[in-house]
């Protein structure tokens, strides 16, 4: 593995298209969930072989069985319900869950993913959870009394699910918090909350946040207790790195340097210039390129080229910083 | 009191999605830019039947056309573009941002075919509605012509008010002005005032909207707004019933947000009456119209039809006119 700018994406991937067709039709009841599994398993296998061809440095499972990150784990916490459709862009819908009554965490719910993942690389794959402030900012809360009081049930059941998944060798842990910046007076929320996920957790923690006012929540998100802020930047032409002018960024920073929402592929020097960027503000052991969010909104060759070229311009970039990967 | 709907309605059901098929056709290239309007047509029936099924006395068209609030305005005005996708202030709502390239110019004409159909639609009094111009402006990606927000905030006010010109032609007696950004960023409140000094030289009545936040604290500012109605939200968060105790800073009719439009739990008619109760200790009978809170876009279909359901059932046990 790479010494300095750890390559990463922030979770997801394009799913290939007989995978789209089969959970398409398991949804029809026309596929078996146990052939769905097997194409996911398939699909799984595919990326982890993409990603060690490119050469991205830690690895993640791309998701092929989830839908969406909150919904995912709705479905398989108890407490919650599904509800129906909502727009959440374009013609974009999902089903967004409602809070129902208490949660609790029947058994674990990425643990066996992440152990077939790992069995599949020498490389470092990253245990993947949603946050309890998104969990509960992305559902309709009809069972707590208080917004509070849902985020710390949520972050109790993601609690045990972290600790599962370290104990099964996860020694990276995502814990994606994109709504954070939605209420920034909730702010107080989501870092106790996060505080209550992390607590027991010797891995390297991590969380992605995303699309809204960063500079809303800063510094004070640093407070947030996690070893690594997940940005992301590109869309943003790197505004948020001049917060750093003021108050320093105290956490390693994983730099997002292509947009995931657009079908234009950035250039390799364009990557490069991002992370160049990045630079100025937190030292190469402690800084980790990677695209901007999630590449679910893309096609598997469309994942692929961003991916590509977030993995060449470290590599030009480490040239110049005088330090070469080392395997 | 009359009860009325905010905001853009869901545009398809677990049942009705001959929209989104369409999109996805249209995406396809299997559907052409003809087939994708009577679609829209259908559909914007479709929303108009629901709401006035419900019962809801003053109804929009549900903004079936709308990809966002900014969306119509974007794409139809002269050196706007839509840009960059950001997520829609606290929801897990996406919008595209608007970029500006140049002066700002509308021909007055964006929503007014729109209007004209919903009117031929509508059986009950139809209004119309626009978005907010601190709203366009503060959410605005690039602006590469105006100096500074003030400049950009007037000329979308004026881009508007031509809009509002247009839809008072069309017949339209009372158009929404969705401004979230007013509870957002209540310091930018005397420019929000001064842009609606400029759509109220339209001369059609105003509705004002500062929906998603705590407004508390905005209210006595609102009272000096140019408008007709303010429409408060005292339902969504745990703090927003406080915003009733300062009704009576508002001269003019005031909405009151009774429905939470963000969240699934059905409000049971007491809830919604002792909202209405303490309401009326500070604004009479007369002076109190009952709403969502936001645009029942939020919510998943057969909730938001549940949710109007509350809405008319309560405004009937507390002496809504039907």
């Amino acid at each position: 593995m790479s010494e300095i700018l750890l390559t990463t994406t922030v979770g997801s991937f394009g799913k290939p298209d007989y995978l789209q067709k089969a959970r398409n039709a398991n949804a029809r009841g026309k596929l078996s969930d146990a052939e769905l599994l097997d194409l996911e398993k398939q699909a799984t296998e595919e990326w982890i072989r993409r990603q060690e061809q490119i050469d991205l440095d830690i690895l993640v499972d791309g998701e092929m069985y989830r839908g969406d990150m909150v919904a995912y784990f709705a479905e398989k916490l108890e407490g919650f319900k599904i509800g129906g459709l909502v727009r959440s862009y374009g013609n974009r819908y999902y089903h967004k869950p409602v809070i129902a009554s208490k949660v609790s965490r029947p058994k674990p719910m990425t643990v066996d993913w992440f152990n077939y993942t790992q069995s599949l690389t020498d490389r470092p794959v990253k245990g993947m959870l949603t946050g309890p402030y998104t969990m509960l900012d992305w559902s309709y809360n009809e069972a707590y009394k208080t917004r509070r009081d849902a985020a710390l049930a949520l972050a109790e059941v993601v609690r045990q699910e972290a600790e599962d998944l370290e104990r099964a060798g996860a020694k990276y842990i995502q814990i994606d918090e994109p709504a954070i910046h939605a209420r920034p007076e909730e702010l107080d929320i989501a870092i106790e909350a996060m505080g209550v996920v992390t607590q027991n957790l010797k891995a390297k923690t991590i969380s992605h946040i995303c699309y809204g006012d960063f500079a809303a929540i800063y510094p004070k998100v640093l407070k947030l207790p996690v070893d690594q802020l997940d940005l992301a930047m590109h869309n943003y032409e790197y505004r948020w790195l001049e917060l750093f002018d003021k108050d320093p960024f105290t956490k390693e920073l994983a730099i997002g340097v292509v947009d995931v929402h657009s079908h234009r592929l950035e250039t390799v020097d364009e990557a490069a210039e991002g992370i160049r960027k990045g630079l100025k503000y937190v030292s190469a052991d402690r800084l980790l390129p990677h695209p901007d969010c999630g590449l679910k909104t893309r096609t598997v060759e469309e994942s692929l080229d961003k991916c590509r070229i977030v993995v060449e311009a470290a590599k030009k970039v480490r040239a110049e910083v005088g330090r070469t990967a080392v395997a | 009191m009359k009860t009325t709907i905010v905001g853009a309605y869901p545009k398809i059901s677990d049942e009705h999605q001959d929209l989104r098929r369409a999109l996805h056709k249209l995406d396809r290239g299997e559907l052409d830019e003809a087939g994708i309007a009577g679609v829209l047509d259908d559909t914007t029936a479709w929303a108009i039947g629901e709401i006035e099924s419900a019962g809801v006395d003053v109804i929009n068209d549900g903004q079936v056309r709308w990809d966002d609030l900014l969306a119509p305005f974007a794409r139809a005005w002269r050196n706007t573009e839509r840009g960059p996708l950001e997520r829609f202030y606290d929801n897990n709502t996406y919008f595209r941002q608007p970029v500006i390239s140049g002066a700002i110019e509308s021909d007055g004409q964006t929503l007014v075919a729109d209007y004209r159909k919903a009117k031929a639609l509508a059986k009950r009094e139809l209004k119309a509605a626009i978005a907010g111009p601190l709203t366009f402006a503060t959410l605005t990606a690039e602006d590469k012509h105006y100096k500074t927000l003030e400049a950009r905030t007037l000329a979308v006010a004026d881009a508007l008010a031509a809009e509002l010109r247009g839809l008072k032609a069309a017949g339209a007696t009372l158009v929404d002005v969705e401004e979230p950004a007013l509870s957002a960023h209540p310091e930018l409140v005397d420019l929000a005032r001064a842009a609606f000094e400029r759509l109220a030289k339209a001369g059609v009545q105003l509705a004002l909207y500062p929906y998603f936040f705590p407004n508390t604290n905005l209210i006595q500012a609102l009272g000096s707004f140019p408008v007709a109605q303010v429409g408060l939200d005292v339902r969504s968060r745990e703090s927003s019933h406080k915003a009733i105790d300062r009704l009576d800073a508002v001269k003019q009719t005031v909405v009151l947000g009774v429905v939470d439009a963000r969240n699934t739990r059905v409000e049971t008619a007491r809830e919604i009456g002792e909202l209405v109760d303490a309401a009326l200790k500070k604004v009479g009978a007369d002076r109190l119209w009952l709403s969502t809170t936001t645009g029942t876009e939020y919510l998943p279909h057969d909730v938001a039809v549940k949710k109007l359901h509350a809405l008319t059932d309560a405004a009937r046990v507390t002496g809504g006119v039907r």
